[in-house]
């Protein structure tokens, strides 16, 4: 099964001094899709991002916390490092070791990201984001959906 | 326990008891006075008694003047571990390993300064990459990343970036010894590849400033300041080198934490006992980001250098341009240092804190040993910088440590917020300050407003001694990312 990204599904948050995003999900697929697409706007203007290549993603962590620091890392290392800047993400497959033998000790996302390589001609310049913190992290559900508070460094 | 359960010790420190939070090792102790206690968050406190209860801290947990929440660790603290029982912690260093201060002096006055001050400060913000997506102009090969690693600011003084003297003038030569290449992640080498000689973004800036007002004469003859002298900051670090290592190790520390039995009250605390071999692997790890960080801040003052020379139709030397000295603010280093009238080799963590060792301190270069370490403190961009030197008092009661800048009062969101609608480059060029930025978030917060005002915290550094006024310094140009 596949999720597609739906925008607008998340906040920009102020927790003790830092920016951060408030993400919401109808389940971990969205919540995970919508984290993301926060912490692009953080960065950039996502409107004006266009689609014109994708980088596969496989993202591991121990608990669901360390999945998402270590998802949201992900694409900041995709940012920092080959200047790629996403604009929507599908998520394949997001697994725990219970269901899955190949997901040692935890956790698993299988996603790819669509996007282009960032151009300071053409794209708008807002913060630098450097890393994804556990500082006040918090996911918890929510009567049928999910919520996630992500505090970045920048 | 709440913050009003806080001692006052005397005018400049706060003490934080044992009793304040349950398996506290070692109390707390805040330099602040009456005036910016105010601004103390009781978030920053829990992180101060947070830190108190790691095994092995000695003495107690400190915190400067600028203190202000971070993660795990405030910013701001100091904390020294025993090696034998004590603990080595990422989250006590910081995400941007090494981040630190470097200042340059010139035999340019103010006067000389001002009808080209538009042109320079256009031309550094050409010159020196700055901000989101923003190109290096170095890119480096494997080999040259690993030489970078292990060399610092030796890398890019060997390749004719600077002088021999700027590696003198700069703490640990500008290069740890070691770093171990093979220990960094192949993310971290990625990210360091086009990073080398960038400024980044956030708070980081380059700043062309005048000598306001000297404090202490004879300090200033030794140092080479003199009243209405320019004078150049930098302030940047490892770039997302530093921070891949930090992200990649806050995991192994994390697990190595559990492997251990070491309780952590806060994720970002995750640690490993000094003798483990995952503390062996960070601290290698880490002096590669600090090398990494030395080496940029020799990048950068290189290329200024040759903008000032471009400007001003004159030889860098002829400028009378040098550097000062170069202080690292986020970073652990083993130390020696007096406990209970022993002398104790301790892991010293200084997280957003300046080292401010004394006159005779045998790491001090030769031309400071009679004066003491340079203490360099930015501040915001509209207000003021100044430079100290360490004392005696600081080796006795901070581990040789002082605050290291203004420290916020207000968040980036709430800074951000707060500029809406205004033209904070304006309101700069209004008070005679020229400021480039690439992006329009960062001038907001980074606006004077969302900082606590440097002179206050230095003020409370002096009062208590640990480190001693020389000069004021005010900002002219302002690049940042």
């Amino acid at each position: 099964m596949e999720t597609v990204a739906q925008v607008h599904q998340f906040e920009i948050i102020d927790i003790s001094g830092d920016v951060g995003v408030r993400a919401y999900g109808s389940d971990l697929e969205s919540l995970f899709i919508h984290a993301a697409s926060g912490m692009y706007s953080l960065i950039t203007d996502p409107e004006l991002i266009r689609e014109e290549g994708s980088i596969e993603l496989e993202v591991r962590g121990s608990t669901l916390e360390g999945l998402m620091v270590s998802w949201l890392n992900e694409l900041v290392f995709q940012f920092d490092a080959n200047n790629f800047i996403g604009k929507r993400v599908i998520i394949h497959e997001l697994s725990t070791s219970d269901e899955d033998p190949d997901a040692a000790g935890g956790f698993r996302i299988r996603g790819t990201l669509y996007g282009e390589d960032f151009d300071i001609s053409r794209h708008e310049r807002r913060l630098l984001i450097k890393a994804a913190t556990y500082h006040k992290l918090e996911i918890v559900r929510e009567n049928a959906s999910f919520r996630a508070d992500i505090i970045f460094d920048i | 326990m709440s913050i009003d359960k806080l001692i006052r010790i005397d005018e400049t420190k706060l003490k934080v008891p044992v009793e304040y939070k349950k398996g506290m090792l070692v109390p707390g102790i805040i330099y602040l006075d009456k005036k910016l206690e105010a601004d103390l968050e009781p978030q920053a406190v829990d992180q101060v008694a947070n830190v108190a209860c790691l095994p092995g801290i000695v003495k107690a947990s400190i915190a400067m003047p600028d203190i202000h929440t971070g993660y795990g660790f405030t910013i701001g603290g100091v904390a020294a571990f025993d090696l034998d029982h004590g603990i080595v912690s990422p989250g006590g260093v910081g995400y941007d390993i090494n981040c630190g201060v470097r200042l340059i002096r010139s035999n340019l006055s103010k006067q000389d300064m001002l009808p080209r001050l538009k042109e320079l400060v256009t031309a550094l913000y050409r010159d020196v990459p700055a901000g989101v997506g923003s190109k290096g102009r170095i890119r480096l090969g494997p080999d040259d990343e690993k030489r970078v690693l292990l060399r610092g600011a030796r890398w890019a003084v060997e390749n004719g970036l600077g002088v021999a003297s700027d590696l003198e003038k700069t703490e640990s030569g500008g290069c740890l010894e070691g770093a171990d290449p093979s220990i960094i992640s192949k993310k971290a080498y990625d990210r360091g590849r086009s990073q080398q000689g960038t400024l980044g973004s956030g708070n980081h800036f380059l700043e062309v400033q005048f000598v306001d007002e000297i404090l202490d004469t004879k300090a200033a003859d030794v140092l080479g300041l003199f009243e209405g002298q320019i004078t150049v900051m930098i302030h940047t670090g490892s770039r997302g080198f530093g921070h891949q290592v930090c992200t990649d190790f806050l995991e192994v520390m994390e697990r190595a934490a559990g492997k251990y039995g070491i309780h952590l009250y806060d994720r970002e605390l995750a640690c490993a006992p000094y003798k483990s071999p995952e503390a062996g692997d960070y601290l290698s790890a880490m002096k590669a980001a600090a090398n990494y960080a030395w080496a940029n801040r020799q990048c950068i003052m290189s290329w200024t250098e040759e903008v000032f020379a471009r400007v001003f139709r004159a030889s860098p030397s002829g400028l009378g341009m040098s550097l000062v000295y170069d202080v690292a603010h986020n970073i652990a280093k083993v130390e020696d240092h007096i406990v209970d009238g022993r002398k104790k080799r301790l892991i010293v963590h200084r997280k957003g804190a300046t080292r401010a060792f004394p006159p005779g301190h045998p790491e001090l270069p030769a031309a400071y040993g009679k004066l003491g370490q340079p203490v360099l403190i930015p501040g915001d961009m509209g207000r003021a910088s100044y430079v100290l030197v360490g004392t005696e008092k600081a080796m006795d009661e901070t581990f040789g440590s002082a605050c290291h800048g203004a420290g916020r009062i207000m968040s980036r969101h709430q800074a951000i917020r707060k500029a809406k609608g205004r033209a904070i480059w304006r309101e700069m060029e209004d008070k005679g300050i020229i400021v480039m930025a690439s992006g329009r978030e960062t001038l907001a917060e980074e606006m004077s407003e969302a900082y606590k005002d440097v002179s206050n915290v230095v003020d409370v550094v002096h009062r208590a001694g640990i480190a001693v006024k020389v000069a004021r310094l005010r900002p002219l140009g302002v690049v940042k990312g």
